[in-house]
């Protein structure tokens, strides 16, 4: 079979992932092996405090082609994906996340971004095994961002994905600190597909992100994407202030024309609560972007890197003893 | 065989550590040495395909006394062979931004403590690197040597020196006499010869350990890589330059002078594997895997990835590779330093073991040599 004859890289974020890590591995190399003339297999450990460092050092002495970066913490997954998308030399880079992701698609859905298109992002068929709150609170997520903030991501896409190199470098050069694939490669444009797939999970008891991480992460995304709700409370706080202005006229009003005005303990508290309610959202809101501002301006490192190591094929002990007997005959 | 040896000295390898070695023993100590030289021709291996640079310190900032040691070694050697020292070309010192081991604040402190020259590199050179993975560019004094022309000048010393080299003779294995000097068996095309030295120095950088097994003495512990420098020739507006990216798994690419060609090495993709020869056990012998191991290059890889941070690299066409057996000593992985490694009385007296990964070590181990000479009256 004749190898395609482009460079694919493929990347995943390890954290403690001893238990697949092999088979993950062995499975990618097969398909790449078989397809690809040039490849490589990019391994971030994020911090893993099993025994995946050593699990993927081993399989570097045995197979080729295989790329280990240590972080020197957990960073979290997406700072994890930049470090080894900050260093892969592919032509077509694949982002993969080991635990479910089909290693077996890959062949195919590089040949689509192969058509030119910049961005070829994966999408669940189903959310079998989410809970009815996760899937309803899924479901305001997506809503909100395709309807409110116009931004098209599509309902029950993952970060399973290949990029272009044209649009990987364009998202390198985005130095947001927090980053989210699936709302960058939308944001860099160079075109977008989508495949439909469903998650082969290698764990029989696969790891799902609980509903409050999935919030944080939904929130920081939209947080990331979007300044709309800090425009619209502050939208919202315009309205309010002309609201009171409103109020303070009607009470002076009421208080010059009126004959027997009674002390209006009960306005005056609705006024102050409703008030209060707002501020205070208003307040929630700016604290978002604040936080995120800060983040932004103490501009750190993603991440830091402990080492890199690469495939280094030992030859195997039976060679060795050829070499030497056959030299001794000499 | 009287009691007089055959020769002084049999310099085992007749590479650029072993002539000169050869040379200094004749003319300075008065010595009669032999060298055995496995190939037709001298400085063949090592010697020819390394990169071909004459360090100035720059490349080991995370070892000071290497740095210095180059520092002091590199005006000697422009000195000594100035018609093989190639400086028509302008070296740059890149700083990744991502992934390396040193800042560019760093960098530059270290060689201003080495005394090395180096500056910011002219706003024209830094424009060619990509500034999100490369944070500063120096603009640094360093050259490459010619092997070829090494060689020549190698080989016009011997003979002017009169120091006599048998071509194609492999030393199978060394031994004390019973007069307490050293036996040395040979192989060449009329069979196998037994020459009796005083000493034996054995300089055959990658081969050492294989004569030492045969001689049924101890390995010394050492890391064999087989290597692969690409063969490129560079687009227009990279001629003249060479740069080297530092420190990380990165890429340096400079003139190889015999081909008029540029070598491109990267740390990730040059060594393709590696093997151990371990104190006990059977020494692996590196030329013979070396011939026989299947050579799939990675040429493409780098080109790859060096033109991500200069992307002009990507005009760079790849015309061949350099494969070589790269000996390092284990210990040197963790902090880069590059020491040489000089052992005398190894498993038999005045057996010299030796070998250094650049060029300019010779004047080290002339050093060491001239001083063991003064003291014990051999070398």
């Amino acid at each position: 079979m004749a190898h395609a004859d482009v460079f694919v890289s493929v990347v995943a974020a390890l954290h403690n992932d001893a238990d697949i890590v092999s088979g993950f591995i062995d499975d990618t190399l097969d398909v790449l092996k078989r397809e690809y003339e040039n490849y490589e297999l990019v391994l971030v450990d994020d911090g893993s405090t099993d025994e995946t460092v050593a699990i993927v050092s081993e399989a570097l002495a045995s197979h080729e082609c295989i790329r280990l970066i240590v972080l020197s913490r957990r960073f979290g997954r997406e700072s994890a994906l930049s470090a080894g998308l900050d260093s892969v030399i592919g032509d077509y880079i694949v982002v993969i996340e080991p635990d479910r992701d089909p290693v077996s698609l890959v062949p195919e859905i590089v040949e689509k971004a192969r058509e030119g298109v910049g961005v070829v992002f994966g999408v669940r068929k189903n959310r079998r095994g989410d809970s009815l709150l996760k899937r309803m609170a899924s479901g305001v997520f997506y809503w909100y961002f395709r309807r409110v903030l116009k931004i098209g991501l599509t309902r029950n896409s993952t970060d399973y994905r290949v990029l272009s190199r044209q649009a990987l470098n364009a998202m390198i050069r985005m130095k947001d600190s927090l980053r989210y694939l699936r709302t960058f490669s939308l944001y860099i444009g160079y075109g977008s597909e989508s495949f439909e797939y469903e998650f082969e999970h290698r764990r029989a008891r696969p790891r799902n992100k609980s509903l409050g991480e999935s919030v944080r992460i939904g929130i920081s995304m939209i947080v990331a994407s979007s300044t709309h709700p800090l425009r619209s409370v502050s939208l919202l706080a315009l309205v309010l202030s002309l609201g009171s202005v409103a109020i303070a006229a009607y009470v002076l009003l009421v208080r010059f024309l009126a004959q027997d005005v009674a002390p209006g303990w009960a306005t005056q508290s609705l006024h102050r609560s409703v008030m209060f309610f707002f501020l205070f959202l208003i307040l929630s809101v700016l604290c978002e972007y604040v936080g995120r501002l800060l983040a932004e301006v103490r501009d750190r490192p993603l991440y830091h890197v402990v080492e890199e190591r690469n495939s280094s094929v030992m030859i195997a002990d039976e060679d060795r003893k050829n070499v030497v007997t056959d030299s001794q005959e000499r | 065989m009287g009691h007089t040896p055959d020769y002084d000295v049999v310099v085992v390898g007749g590479g650029f550590f072993g002539c000169s070695l050869a040379i200094h023993f004749k003319e300075e100590l008065g010595l009669r040495p032999v060298v055995l030289e496995r190939e037709a021709d001298l400085l063949q291996r090592a010697s020819y395909v390394n990169q071909a640079r004459v360090h100035n310190g720059y490349h080991y900032p995370r070892s000071l006394l290497t740095a210095l040691r180059c520092r002091v070694n590199f005006p000697r050697f422009v000195r000594d062979y100035p018609e093989c020292v190639v400086s028509d070309f302008k070296k740059y010192y890149g700083i990744g931004r991502l992934f390396s081991k040193v800042t560019a604040e760093q960098f530059r402190r270290f060689i201003m403590r080495v005394g090395s020259p180096i500056e910011p590199a002219a706003p024209d050179i830094a424009g060619l690197f990509n500034p999100d993975l490369v944070e500063e560019v120096f603009a640094v004094t360093e050259y490459a040597f010619d092997p070829v022309i090494l060689k020549d000048i190698t080989r016009a010393r011997l003979d002017a020196a009169g120091v006599e080299v048998r071509f194609e003779t492999e030393a199978v294995k060394g031994e004390g006499t019973a007069e307490g000097h050293l036996a040395v068996t040979t192989l060449d095309a009329g069979g196998e010869r037994r020459i009796t030295a005083t000493s034996v120095q054995n300089c055959t950088y990658a081969g050492l350990n294989r004569l030492l097994s045969r001689s049924g003495l101890p390995n010394i512990y050492l890391k064999h890589e087989l290597t692969e420098m690409a063969l490129v020739k560079m687009p227009p507006e990279l001629e003249g330059l060479s740069v080297t990216m530092m420190c990380g798994p990165f890429f340096s690419f400079m003139p190889f002078p015999p081909l008029g060609l540029y070598t491109l090495s990267h740390v990730r993709y040059t060594p393709h594997c590696e093997w151990y020869d371990h104190t006990n056990g059977a020494a692996s012998d590196p030329y013979a895997y070396f011939d026989a191991v299947e050579k799939r290059s990675f040429g493409a890889h780098m080109i790859r990835d060096a033109s991500r941070y200069i992307p002009a690299l990507a005009g760079c066409s790849q015309v061949d590779s350099l494969w070589e057996v790269k000996t390092v000593l284990p210990r040197s992985e963790v902090d880069d330093s590059r020491p040489v490694l000089y052992v005398t009385d190894w498993g038999l007296p005045n057996l010299t073991c030796l070998m250094g990964g650049k060029i300019d070590n010779i004047y080290d181990i002339i050093g060491f040599e001239t001083e063991r000479y003064q003291k014990t009256g051999v070398v």
